[in-house]
């Protein structure tokens, strides 16, 4: 589905996207984890050609991203509220994603119904636009806008950040019945370890913009993630004391 | 901490996206600037025997006292159009240990800094030194000279005011222009009083009792002190204006433009656009003040046909002007979301298109009643409409390629300042000069009639080849797309 080669991004010198070869096979659902400025979202901006390559390319079902508009008709995606339209109240903002994809309004609010108890009562008929809407709730429409397109490829970046923990729950059940009953590809980045490791079947790991792990989830995946992130290291490690902090 | 935030302001210019533009515009600005000041200087030399050749049968220092506050009434008048307001963004400031009244006091002392507040000194000082110095003596030279700073100082923040407030309901800006408009009218048109002599009223009490140059001091620091308070209290209303609690948000959808498909969709989306934020709300609101214009320049005889070109291509397109100038920024905010989405750039620009026409249609269509004017007018508005949609259109869009500006439409309104000012216009010079070079030589030469007819047939020819300026206008976008959309990132 997506194949990256010798993909490099350097902003005044620094290297911050740098893989030399990726391969997301379709079906995969595959997790990004890494810390912050490793590079995550760039990847994903890289990936929906928002930012010129400075080598390399993306190819999407063979075909460059850049410069091509093909991908768009199978590939959803939601990085930030700038993906938004926030002056929208949230069901004319569905009606416009739906009507990108030639559906309907009467397909609109019936897929919509169905979201009910994802939105919790908190998005639709509410009298409010995008911009009012708390930074979870507006997650919550830029996700359910993805899912609307249905797509073949879902790009996510940390949607679970910013939402409360039962949409946490229920946006994990919704994308694992994405992944194995619809056959979707996902890519979602997140600092969250648990839900990550839960939701998806293969974890690439960054650091300074480059993929150092390419791991099957597993048993003991979690486990090996929490040491390389020093989760371990803060409970066992002796308390260093900084000098300079502490005079 | 006014130095700090000087330099802090300074830093955001020089590190901006568009310093390279912003400084271009500056210094046209300047040059212009230096070229007005250079004229009313002249102008001031030369005040006393200007006014012997205006008014023979009176005294000099009469009609010199007369005239003051005629200079005033179009000081504001100029000012409330062109003065731009100081800006700086507050937001990052209030939660530090910052007091609320320096913040203010800088947002209030740099409003000072404005060319408008040198003027009235160049032209009228000459005048006090040569003159009434020397009939009535220095003490009196110096109350006139201390009154013009009071009234300087009052009209500079007067017009603030009023435009901070018109930023926010774009009707005061509509009705203080009527009044003053009214307030002229009053004396020049209907008689029924004469602001000269209200002026020498007071101004010809000064020479015999200097101490009233207090008086207009009051007023400016009252003026100064409103503003302050002003600006004071909506320093709090940014942070609560959020949390507000709002009107219930209906959606809307309009069933005509459905008709136009994906395309439709994307104007209706850009009109919610419109009517929904405050700033471009105002655009829009001015441009119906620009309506007015059609009164000053089709009524009077001084003004030549070139005038009236210029008048109804201003009309039928200010929208395209004023709106257009800061596109794509009003989408900045989700420009991302557009750009992966299933929208194609050959109907976002068609949309843009669509939007123009049918708004500068509606804007037409208002101005037809000047065709009480004569149909010759109604023939050159319905040139100057063609040449608007068919070729600013198209120069509108390609300078919106070349613009990398984030514009926050979103952040609370009451300190979202830019876009109302000198510099703005500055950018609509090229829009502005387009059809004098088409019609100028032929109205030079006494043939305005071909000249206007060429205009008409090179509006129609570009609205008859607009796909192919569509797919001229896509490549463009392409090779800009990254810097734009990187620029609109970057908040």
């Amino acid at each position: 589905m997506i194949e990256i080669k010798d993909l490099k991004k350097i902003y005044s010198g620094v290297t911050v996207v740098n893989v030399p070869h990726l391969e997301i096979k379709k079906g995969e659902s595959v997790g990004l984890v890494g810390n912050n400025g490793a590079g995550k979202t760039t990847l994903f901006r890289l990936m929906l050609d928002l930012i010129r390559p400075d080598g390399g390319e993306v190819l999407s079902n063979g075909e460059n991203v850049a410069g091509h508009e093909n991908w768009k008709n199978y590939t959803a995606s939601y990085l930030d509220e700038g993906f938004l339209i926030d002056y929208l109240t949230p069901e004319e903002y569905f009606y416009f994603i739906g009507g990108l994809h030639q559906q309907s309004r009467a397909t609109v609010d019936d897929y919509l119904s169905g979201m009910a108890e994802f939105f919790n009562g908190e998005i639709l008929k509410k009298g409010k636009y995008i911009r009012d809407l708390s930074k979870g709730n507006q997650c919550k429409v830029g996700v359910v806008s993805c899912l609307l397109q249905n797509p073949e490829l879902l790009m996510l970046d940390e949607p679970f950040a910013n939402i409360d923990p039962s949409t946490q729950f229920r946006l994990k059940s919704l994308l694992k019945d994405l992944n194995k009953n619809k056959g979707v590809t996902t890519l979602i980045s997140s600092h969250d370890l648990n839900h990550i490791t839960d939701v998806c079947d293969r974890i690439l790991l960054m650091e300074k913009g480059k993929i150092i792990k390419d791991i099957a989830t597993g048993s003991s995946t979690l486990n090996e993630l929490e040491e390389y992130f020093g989760v371990g290291q803060i409970i066992d490690g002796p308390v260093k004391v900084d000098e300079e902090e502490n005079h | 901490m006014i130095s700090t935030f000087l330099r802090h302001e300074l830093k955001a210019f020089w590190r901006s996206k568009n310093t390279g533009k912003s400084i271009a515009v500056r210094i046209i600005m300047g040059v212009f600037i230096l070229y007005l000041l250079i004229n009313v200087l002249v102008l001031g030399f030369f005040l006393n025997k200007i006014l012997e050749k205006a008014y023979p049968h009176q005294d000099v220092v009469i009609a010199f006292c007369g005239i003051i506050l005629l200079y005033y009434l179009m000081d504001l008048f100029m000012r409330l159009q062109l003065q731009d307001l100081p800006t700086l963004r507050v937001q990052p400031y209030l939660q530090l240990p910052i007091k609320r009244d320096s913040l203010v006091r800088y947002l209030a002392f740099t409003a000072l800094l404005s060319v408008f507040n040198i003027w009235p000194f160049i032209l009228f000082a000459p005048f006090i030194l040569k003159i009434i110095a020397t009939d009535s003596g220095a003490t009196v030279a110096l109350a006139f000279i201390v009154s013009l700073i009071g009234l300087t100082v009052f009209s500079n923040y007067l017009a603030l005011y009023i435009k901070r407030k018109s930023n926010l309901n774009g009707w005061v800006f509509l009705i203080t222009a009527a009044v003053i408009v009214l307030i002229a009218l009053g004396d020049f048109y209907w008689h029924i009083y004469s602001l000269r002599n209200v002026s020498y009223l007071f101004f010809g009490r000064l020479i015999t009792t200097p101490l009233f140059a207090l008086a207009p001091v009051l007023m400016g620091g009252a003026m100064y002190y409103i503003n302050f308070l002003y600006l004071k209290q909506n320093l709090y209303l940014e942070e609560l204006g959020s949390r507000k609690a709002a009107k219930y948000k209906s959606s809307t959808d309009y069933p005509l433009l459905s008709r136009f498909g994906g395309v439709g969709d994307l104007v209706a989306n850009e009109i919610k656009l419109v009517l929904r934020n405050k700033r471009s709300r105002s655009a829009l609101i001015m441009g119906l003040f620009i309506m007015l214009y059609g009164l000053i320049f089709y009524n009077n005889r001084l003004y030549g046909e070139s005038w009236k070109v210029f008048a109804s291509m201003f009309m039928t397109g200010i929208f395209i002007i004023n709106y257009g100038q800061f596109m794509f920024s009003w989408q900045a905010s989700h420009f991302d979301g557009l750009l992966v989405s299933k929208v194609s750039f050959t109907d976002f620009l068609k949309a843009k298109y669509l939007l123009f026409t049918i708004i500068s249609t509606g804007f037409f269509l208002l101005t037809v009643p000047y065709v009480y004017f004569g149909w010759r007018i109604l023939m050159i508005q319905c040139i100057m409409y063609l040449w608007n949609i068919g070729i600013n259109t198209t120069l509108v869009l390609f300078f919106a390629n070349r613009n990398f500006k984030r514009m926050d439409l979103s952040k609370g309104a009451a300190f979202n300042w830019e876009g109302m000012s000198g510099n703005q216009w500055i950018l609509s010079i090229p829009l502005l000069i387009a059809p004098y070079v088409i019609y100028g030589p032929f109205a030079l030469l006494g043939r305005a009639d071909i000249g206007l007819a060429l205009l008409a047939i090179t509006g129609l020819v570009f609205i008859l080849t607009r796909s192919f300026w569509i797919k001229q206008l896509e490549a463009d976008f392409y090779t800009h797309r990254y810097k734009i959309t990187e620029g609109f990132r970057n908040k």
